[in-house]
């Protein structure tokens, strides 16, 4: 089903979905301390897709995080679709996530006892989406994904690739200006993981999102608008 | 609904767990509602035992429950036929029936016994509480005979050697303080059930009695109304009415009433107490292990825009599922147990005191069961809330990397 322009997201497709200024965050303390971020400056636009790329160890998780307002930098600051999160609440972020942030895991994250369908409606529910509208919606994202006719299986029931695309469908049926994807492919064959990382990248350019993508897998990034490589908590 | 849903199909993840805390609840749910419908009966019988057995509303000269007689009825209650016909005027009133207290000694000839005895109108007594009166042998006696009637406890008859036709004697101190006697037949033997009572227990005709104690007063009139809960009210307007009357209702004589029932309140309402822990333990149990399970998946639903207190409300939900379906299951079982036991006719042995035992019965009471199942419910939310407050509130990311 194509995507109506009302359904892309409101910032356009030539705003900033977020930015990161001079952000630094560490772990430990004293000689254990770790400096996971060194003052990274760092900015994606609606519909880009950008992949985050790196050795182990050298940020990019805690980039995610921080992207994706899970995780609090020590310094530095942050803008999601030209909202500045410094200073805001826990519940503040909350909503902000809620509303402009989806999340695509490596282990799919679904929930088990929710069906395709629920899994797929249940950030609509949160933001208080009318039931029709939901149907609607929630149907046209599977449709998109490729699942229709999979909305009342439960997550067990489908392939790993298949997962990957409904969980794909939660983080973009509200139209948010931003999706984290942590290794999306990281649990998949290399034929399946071309094709989500595709689906990620045209569903990016059709509904104005941001992507950042973070993976080891070189073969990945080719296919990528994008490419940022951290090393030792820093953008080269 | 959805949010409910979703708690169901939680529920069912792990269907044995989640069986045995709605079984740990139903068990418990059923025990104090039986138990707490045992108790109402208690409640309901002995009340009635005891407007029935001293009447609904009692009224009396003003010194006459709190002050010591030097002679019998000195503080007895003159003019009671026309104070009896204007109270019988009030509305809801069944009857009213003039008592005398009076001891004194009964002889067969051979020996002498001490009596407590209860000048009555013997039909209007008979009809009214005729059901607490068991009647071992003989029957009901009349009143206006030639040679007084009377009716006699179990044991004091053994111990008079009397049976229905028996001639025997009653002494008591009269009015003016001289000695009386009058001649009597026993035309029945019944029993209260107290042994105590049946030692000591004499019934005979309220003008008998008068004859014997030279007097035209009663020590009580007792007023039997149709409903008991209307009591305070006939009290209310009587005392209005008679101010020089002391009044007092069937409760405030019913000493034993008022014991079984403060023993029993603390009885089944520590039961309810202990069940309603138990089901905090079992239900923080059950969903701290779920809880425990599903770290990751809260991470995940906090990290797509989940407020802590929207996952809290999440798992309270559960508990309410799981609570409220486990006392539904109670409710039902007592229902069953209350339906089995009004038809087994299982006889409890007699109390303390008491020579005859009872039926075990178990009142219904909706009052009851809707306050046990929502005192059910809201300990289930509490120990949900206990279980996920911390959970929900844990760093997303932590949550998130939880294996």
């Amino acid at each position: 089903m194509p995507i109506g322009p009302e359904e892309a997201h409101p910032a356009g497709p030539a705003a900033t979905a977020v930015r990161l200024s001079k952000v630094s965050k560490s772990y430990g303390a004293g000689s254990t301390r770790v400096q996971a971020l060194r003052s990274v400056d760092f900015e994606l636009r609606a519909g880009e897709l950008a992949a985050l790329t790196g050795p182990s160890g050298s940020g990019k998780s805690t980039l995610l995080n921080l992207c994706g307002l899970i995780d609090s930098p020590d310094s530095g600051e942050r803008e999601i679709a030209g909202v500045a999160v410094a200073g805001r609440t826990e519940t503040m972020l909350t909503r902000l996530r809620r509303e402009k942030i989806g999340f695509v895991f490596q282990g799919f994250n679904l929930v088990p006892v929710m069906t395709v369908f629920d899994n797929v409606e249940y950030p609509l529910l949160l933001l208080g989406v009318p039931a029709p509208e939901r149907d609607v919606r929630v149907r046209g994202m599977l449709a998109r994904v490729g699942l229709g006719g999979f909305d009342r299986r439960v997550p067990d029931a489908l392939s790993g690739g298949q997962r990957q695309r409904v969980a794909i469908a939660r983080a973009l049926v509200k139209s948010p200006a931003l999706v984290i994807a942590d290794e999306p492919t990281g649990n998949l064959d290399s034929a399946t993981a071309a094709q989500i990382v595709d689906l990620l990248r045209e569903l990016a350019h059709e509904r104005g999102a941001a992507v950042v993508v973070a993976t080891h897998d070189e073969r990945m990034t080719g296919r990528c608008d994008r490419v940022l490589r951290l090393v030792d908590g820093a953008l080269q | 609904m959805k949010w409910l849903l979703f708690a169901w199909k939680n529920v069912l993840r792990n269907r044995r767990r989640a069986l045995m805390a709605q079984s740990i609840i139903a068990v418990g749910t059923a025990a104090v509602l039986v138990g707490g419908g045992y108790a109402l009966y208690s409640y309901s019988a002995l009340r009635e035992l005891a407007a029935h057995e001293n009447g609904h509303v009692i009224v009396a000269e003003r010194d006459y429950f709190g002050g010591d007689e030097d002679v019998p009825m000195q503080h007895g209650l003159p003019g009671a036929t026309a104070l009896s016909r204007s109270l019988r005027a009030l509305p809801g009133v069944r009857g009213v029936l003039p008592r005398i207290q009076f001891s004194g000694l009964i002889s067969n000839g051979d020996k002498s016994a001490v009596f407590v005895g209860t000048g009555v109108l013997p039909d209007a007594e008979f009809r009214l509480r005729g059901y607490q009166l068991n009647f071992i042998a003989g029957e009901a006696f009349a009143s206006g005979t030639s040679v007084p009637e009377i009716a006699l406890g179990g044991d004091l008859a053994r111990q008079m050697k009397a049976k229905p036709g028996s001639s025997l004697t009653l002494l008591a101190t009269t009015t003016e303080g001289s000695l009386n006697a009058v001649d009597v037949v026993v035309r029945g033997v019944v029993s209260v059930g107290v042994p105590e009572i049946d030692k000591r227990l004499v019934l005979a005709d309220v003008a008998a009695v008068q004859k014997l104690l030279l007097t035209d007063k009663v020590s009580t009139l007792s007023i039997y109304l149709d409903k008991t809960p209307a009591t305070d009210a006939v009290a209310a307007q009587i005392r209005a009415e008679h101010p020089e009357l002391a009044v007092r209702t069937w409760l405030d004589l019913a000493v034993f009433y008022q014991a079984v029932r403060a023993l029993y309140n603390r009885i089944f309402g520590m039961l309810g107490i202990i069940m309603l822990v138990i089901v905090l333990f079992a239900l923080a149990n059950t969903l701290g292990m779920a809880v425990a399970e599903r770290t990751r998946e809260i991470g995940t639903l906090r990290a797509i825009g989940t407020l802590p207190r929207e996952i809290v409300r999440n798992f309270v939900l559960e508990g309410v599922v799981i609570g409220g379906s486990g006392a539904i299951a109670g409710m039902l079982i007592a229902a069953a147990v209350t339906v089995f036991l009004s038809f087994a006719g299982v006889q409890m042995p007699a109390p303390p005191g008491r020579s005859a035992g009872y039926p075990l019965l178990v009142q219904f009471s909706a009052g009851l069961y809707a306050a046990t199942g929502a005192a059910i419910v809201a300990a289930s939310a509490l120990a949900a809330y206990w279980a996920s407050a911390k959970a929900a509130r844990r760093p997303i990311v932590e949550a998130l990397a939880h294996v």
